[in-house]
């Protein structure tokens, strides 16, 4: 170490030079060599171009771990930054940006904006990039030293690296900061498209990815834009091909259908660039497949023709090939069907276990998709099966049952088939299938109960999801065929309800169960009901989720297929779409569920009805979201329905009570409430209906709700509040006692007194840590929910005020609203909805201090936009 | 933009990291590009892969887990996105936690590499790790903040001062033993002038030379019984220029060439899309089929194109078989070369794979037409499959081999499918399939006493040159 420190002494440059190489190899393999610091540093004050630069590259690794050290070297750096040599001031600019020491900036100031405005380009391409910089460190520092203003000077600026490296800077401020400060005025345009011929590759990418941000004036302007950008088609590059792609594909959605023509060409032109990228390197050609996979399905015409291209080679990565099938799914039709049969019955063939299982699925969903085909495809499978590859087979099963569920009752002829393979299943989903299948179709099967027999045997070693098509199989078996399979179907039952610790297990046999004990042909009607035909999956991404995508080709958004919020910058679980909804398993459950609430909302009550909201909504008045709480079974002949509301600045639980079988005229009840989260507590106990509710009929009454903090549950800190409150009844006629929970809805703790100043709102939301934030998004809104006036006149009677709204820069069509309430208890709430135009959805984000409680605050937010 | 790039080494050792964005999420930390390495090495997409009985179908399970199988981007555990490629072994990569563009990523990777490759003369570990600080200089200029910047190596030159200490180049396999088709990348030789091959520095005169390929990749399926089911020639036409003083050149092509499916005349060459390097200025292409431009130092492709349908095969694979016995299989595979007789076929490689663990033995037998070169086939127990070679494979000749195989079980149907399929490789010097012909190739301006020495071959090679059994 000594030694070095000497040679870093030396006086001759090239010794210097050589040990600052030996001090820099140190410290790549880790090495601690902070106390040379100071050694190195006075080697920077030399001409040398060379030695400079391996000094910067010395003090850019030490400036995190050490940056009191760094402070010694601003001087040098201000300096330099008014070196004569134009390399050495960028360098200096360069260095100092990624030297991230807060008292630094201050001096990065003014060399900085002297930089940006410096006589070589080099210098200037350098500066516009460290505001980038600078904006992460410093935000505010940048708006009030104008360097944005200065960025925008620099989109006219006569060299091309300058421009797209200030197009660059703007776009990363714009998105980290939300603002909109990457505006594209018309002349602003005009020397984009110019600078688009000049600049480097990547600098075309920059432009071209901001130019697709902008939303042009009209169809005409469209075209133009369109008309400078297609010769970026045929570009080496791919990244400036994807960009280019995104622009026109953006575009075109504007240009409308009056200009059919121009389209018809554009689609043309877009198709041989695409299928280019699929000759370059693996690696692009999965990004190219992926973008392509979202381009077939918003306009599946432009490659319609190319499906050969997607063939999968022999050597191409697994990666790749798995891509290319899914694209090969959407652009099947019934022109090519039998061409890609054929490749899809070779490929069924190779030894890749994933990839044949996905190309034995292939053929099971172009089945489902062309009805015509269907019969070509299940031969194709039947003939796999004889193969007796043993995931063929089960992949086979899987798929053919989707295709039974597509065309009922049209190819039962193949079912003696797979019944031959059952010995070869040894997949849940395969076997799940298969027993489907005979339960399905048990009257057609001889040998059905035997099947359902051998199944039987391992009963409590098999997978939940074949456990449940075994006990719903067996009694469609049962209704089918009762004689036989009465002790079978005894034996599933207990085995279901008794034996198993499995709850939807054991709750899917009681509810046969009682449906078999109490009424069978109710059970027939439930259990072997029509099941609603399944429909092709092949396009399967929501159309606005689709929208969104579109406008992020070439980013990563479109390789995950998720839009970029849910991934980027806050990257926190709860994705607002679901992507994959191909389980067809999940839709069996729920259609059950279904069928059983319609037939078995008498009396069952095994289900959990508190979920189902049964009142009408008035709208723009507040009314209590009444509940089914408690049925007559539990609450001596008294259906119970309950919600809150608040009426003058008074909080009120509603009843709703519904004389079943009580046997008389009700009337005189008194009520009690546990502590609960948010101290409510009945101002009087008494409740009485007036007038009393005969047997058969209905009444509805107020029970006023006052504060009571020492009824008050404290949530500890970071817990999310229990919204349940706990109720007792007391029947005075009788005596009798009742209990039921009830879910406070949050919005009737809203107090009129939550209006906030513009500024005072902007302060405290800016106060309030991110990491606070929460998020969901409502889709389907109802019709009075999807224009911000409506909204905000609802929520208004919510006492939920309305603070602003503003346009979402770089977003056309988006718009956000804020809102802030506050509770009873003084909590306060603040809130951002996000709505797009034409898009039946919107996005809620909440933020407060009371984080325990903004769960709540935020549910009440969706449920009042859902209208429930 | 990109928060990190790193190179790893075959072994997953960093050779390079640099960080261009502070976070407290660091790909350049050796935790996480140890976690990233394993991550591509043993790649399992599907967590849940069926444990299956002592069936055949297992041995293909058990090499699920096989290099390569990772794609180029994905999310890790960390929250970044991680990019990589891979090039001679290394792997290059790059991590980020917005909503970038992956090709502008995975584009500026390939750049990377192959400016390293243009510094250092090689692209390998032990370059790499000889000339780090060169890179570092080179990763400065290249990117900053995560920004691609300068990425021309000639433009790069001006701001590099570091110059490389050339290693000796990998000796090269014996696939590329033929001087005549291996490729203008193979030249290994740094753009620095002032440092030859060597690594002597100059003091003479330079040799002004430009290398020109005309590479034309071939992509074709045969079904079994011979017929093309699919065909693509993947083309380009590379450069790798030394010549002093970055002249402006002209390249014509063809005449008649013509872009654009079904718009051909008969007769011409006709390609279904073409694409150009920046620097290619394209006004007389129109008209003339003239591009002009100049040089970027280094390797660099003028432009790339892509012809699929039809167009003469330069073999075509016929297979046969026969199940003699139960246990007993005959494969005759003749392959019959279409091209012009004075055109052959180099280091043809012909693999056919066989199922694994049953074969008990296979004996092969050629015959060979008359000009071929050393030729021989044999099976390569160790990787299951028969290989057969031949040095050289004159054009109008027809080969033919003969395989016996015996089997230690009797043949069904999951054995029969895991024959096959057929893969060929070759090389032919100086021959391209599609025509496509460069007319000429000189200086624009004229200078007097500059003649630059002007290489430029035509090379086809296979991609992916299969044929089904």
């Amino acid at each position: 170490m000594h030694e070095l420190r000497m040679e870093l002494h030396s006086t001759d440059r090239a010794v210097k030079v050589d040990a600052v190489k030996k001090v820099i190899a140190s410290m790549t393999v880790g090495k601690d060599v902070s106390m040379l610091f100071t050694d190195v540093l006075n080697c920077v004050q030399t001409g040398n171009i060379e030695l400079k630069k391996l000094v910067y590259l010395y003090l850019i690794n030490y400036s995190k771990t050490q940056p009191e050290l760094t402070l010694l070297a601003v001087n040098t750096f201000v300096k330099d930054a008014s070196d004569s040599n134009p390399l050495i001031r960028a360098l200096a600019v360069r260095t100092m940006g990624c030297i991230r020491v807060d008292r630094i900036t201050e001096y990065l100031c003014d060399p900085l904006s002297r930089a940006l405005r410096d006589e070589d380009p080099y210098v200037r391409k350098t500066a516009a990039v460290c505001v980038a910089k600078l904006y992460d460190i410093a935000p505010d520092l940048v708006e009030e030293r104008g360097f944005i203003e200065i960025l925008h000077d620099l989109i006219s600026d006569s060299n091309p690296s300058v421009v797209a490296n200030g197009v660059a800077a703007l776009s990363e401020i714009a998105e980290s900061s939300g603002k909109d400060v990457m505006r594209i005025t018309a002349s602003v345009l005009q020397k984009l498209l110019a600078a688009l011929n000049e600049c480097t590759e990547w600098g075309q990418v920059f432009i071209l990815d901001s130019l697709a941000k902008y939303t042009p004036a009209d169809g005409r302007e469209a075209e133009g834009i369109i008309e400078r950008v297609t010769p970026r088609l045929q570009h080496a590059n791919s990244a400036v091909v994807m960009s280019a792609v995104k622009v026109i594909l953006s575009y075109m959605e504007l240009m409308g259908s009056q200009n059919s023509d121009a389209i018809r060409a554009l689609t043309r032109k877009l198709a041989p660039p695409l299928v280019t990228l699929l000759n370059s390197e693996p690696e692009i050609q999965y990004v190219a497949l992926r973008n392509i996979n979202l381009i077939v399905q918003k306009r599946p015409n432009i490659l319609e023709n190319e499906i050969k291209v997607f063939f999968c080679k022999y050597n191409d990565p697994i990666y790749v090939k798995m891509e290319k099938l899914e694209i090969i799914i959407k652009l099947v039709s019934e022109k090519n069907i039998d061409q890609v049969l054929l490749e899809l019955k070779e490929y069924a063939t190779e030894v890749d276990v994933d990839f044949v299982r996905k190309a034995v699925s292939a053929i099971g969903r172009c089945a489902v998709k062309l009805e015509r085909a269907a019969e070509r495809c299940i031969a194709v499978l039947l003939e796999l099966i004889q193969t007796k590859v043993n995931y063929v087979v089960q992949e086979a099963v899987i798929v053919i049952k989707d295709v039974f569920r597509r065309y009922p009752n049209r190819y039962e002829s193949i079912i003696a088939t797979l019944c031959d393979n059952l010995d070869t299943l040894d997949e849940p989903l395969a076997k799940a299938s298969m027993i489907w299948i005979i339960g399905e179709y048990a009257e057609r099967i001889d040998n059905a109960d035997e099947l359902l027999e051998t199944f039987l045997e391992t009963f409590e070693e098999e997978d939940p999801a074949v456990q449940l098509q075994l006990l719903t199989a067996t009694v469609k078996c049962f209704l089918k065929n009762p004689e036989d399979t009465q002790d079978m179907v005894q034996r599933v039952l207990d085995m279901a309800t008794e034996e198993s610790d499995n709850p939807d297990l054991r709750d899917r046999g009681f509810i046969y169960w009682r449906l078999l004990s109490t009424d069978p042909d109710a059970a027939k009607i439930v259990v072997l009901g029509d099941k609603p035909v399944i429909e092709d999956d092949t396009f399967k991404l929501e159309p606005a989720l689709l929208n969104i995508l579109i406008g992020q080709i070439a980013t990563l958004s479109s390789i995950y297929h998720k839009p970029p919020d849910s991934f980027v910058v806050r990257r926190r679980a709860g994705l607002p779409t679901e992507e994959d909804d191909e389980d067809d398993e999940e839709d069996d459950d729920d259609e059950y569920d279904e069928e059983v609430r319609d037939s078995g909302a008498g009396g069952v009550d095994l289900l959990d009805m508190g979920g189902m909201s049964v009142n009408d909504h008035k709208q723009f008045t507040p009314t209590a979201p009444m509940t089914r709480v408690a049925g007559p079974e539990k609450a001596g002949g008294i259906e119970v329905f309950s919600g809150f509301v608040q009426e003058g600045g008074k909080i009120f639980m509603e009843l709703e009570f519904s004389n079943v079988s009580a046997g008389q005229d009700i009337s005189t009840f008194a009520i009690q409430l546990n502590k609960n989260a948010f101290g409510l507590s009945p101002a009087n106990q008494q409740v009485i209906f007036q007038p009393p509710i005969s047997p058969g009929s209905s009444g509805t009454t107020r029970v006023e709700m006052a504060m009571n903090p020492a009824m008050q549950v404290p949530t500890p800190n970071g817990q999310n509040v229990n919204p349940q409150i706990q109720v007792a009844i007391k029947n005075m006629h009788n005596n009798g006692v009742f209990y039921f929970a009830v879910n406070l809805n949050f919005e009737c703790l809203f107090s009129a007194d939550g209006e906030m100043e513009k500024t005072a709102f902007i302060e405290a939301w800016k106060s309030i840590d991110d990491r606070h934030e929460l998020y969901a998004t409502v889709s389907d809104l109802p019709a009075d929910s999807t224009s911000i006036e409506d909204v905000q006149q609802k929520f208004a009677a919510y006492n939920i005020f309305f603070i602003a709204r503003r346009p979402v820069p770089n977003a056309e069509g988006q718009e956000v609203v804020y809102f802030s309430m506050k509770s009873v208890h003084g909590m306060t709430f603040f809130a951002e909805l996000t709505f797009k135009r034409g898009v039946n959805a919107a996005k809620v984000c909440l933020k407060t201090e009371a984080t325990s409680y903004g769960g709540l605050a935020k549910s009440a937010l969706e449920s009042l936009l859902r209208g429930d | 933009m990109i928060h990190n790039f790193f190179v790893l080494s075959p072994r997953g050792d960093t050779i390079l990291a640099k960080q261009y964005r502070s976070s407290e999420m660091g790909a350049h930390e050796r935790t996480h590009t140890e976690a990233f390495f394993r991550k591509i090495q043993f790649w399992d997409d599907t967590k849940s892969v069926a444990e299956d009985a002592e069936d055949i179908s297992t041995t293909s399970l058990e090499n699920k887990k096989r290099v390569g199988d990772a794609p180029p981007v994905f999310v890790m555990p960390d929250g970044l996105t991680y990019f990589h490629i891979r090039r001679n072994g290394l792997v290059l990569g790059a991590s980020s936690a917005r909503n970038v563009s992956p090709n502008t990523v995975l584009e500026l990777l390939s750049t990377i590499a192959r400016i390293f490759k243009d510094y250092c003369g090689t692209l390998s570990e032990e370059a790499l790790r000889k000339n780090f600080i060169l890179c570092y200089e080179l990763l400065d200029e290249m990117i900053d903040f995560g920004y691609p910047q300068v990425t021309r190596t000639e433009n790069l030159k001006s701001f590099v001062y570091n110059e490389p200490i050339v290693v000796d180049s990998v000796p090269l396999t014996g696939n590329m033993v033929n001087p005549k088709t291996a490729s203008a990348a193979a030249v290994h030789k740094p753009v620095i002038s002032s440092v030859s091959a060597n690594g002597r520095k100059t003091t003479g005169q330079q040799n002004s030379e430009i290398f020109v390929d005309i590479l034309e990749r071939l992509n074709v399926l045969f079904s079994n019984n011979g017929y093309v089911l699919n065909s693509t020639i993947d083309g380009c036409i590379q450069m790798k220029s030394y010549l002093a003083g970055n002249p402006e050149l002209r390249l014509a092509l063809n005449e008649d060439l013509v872009i654009g499916k079904h718009s051909g005349k008969y007769g011409s060459v006709c390609v279904d899309d073409m694409n150009f390097n920046d620097c290619v200025n394209r006004n007389e292409f129109e008209s003339a089929r003239t591009l002009s431009f100049i040089p970027p130092d280094g390797e660099f492709v003028v432009l790339n194109y892509r012809i699929t349908g039809e167009y003469p095969t330069p073999f075509r694979i016929f297979p046969s078989m026969d199940e003699v016995s139960p246990t007993k299989v005959e494969i005759t595979v003749l392959i019959r070369a279409e091209m012009p007789s004075n055109h052959f076929g180099a280091n043809v490689l012909v693999e056919m794979p066989m199922p694994q663990g049953v074969v008990a033995a296979a004996s092969c037998s050629l015959i060979n037409a008359p000009g071929t070169g050393h030729a021989s086939a044999e099976y390569v127990a160790a990787e299951h499959k028969i290989v057969w070679t031949m040095k050289k494979f004159p054009g109008g000749a027809e080969q033919t081999m003969k395989v016996k195989v015996t089997l230690n079980k009797p043949c069904t149907t999951q054995i029969r499918r895991q024959m096959g399929p057929i893969n060929m490789c070759f090389e032919i010097p100086m021959y391209n399939v599609s025509n496509l012909q460069v007319r000429y190739l000189r200086v624009a301006e004229n200078m007097v006493g500059y003649t630059p020495y002007r290489w430029v071959r035509y090379v086809t090679q296979s991609s992916s040159y299969v044929c089904r059994l």
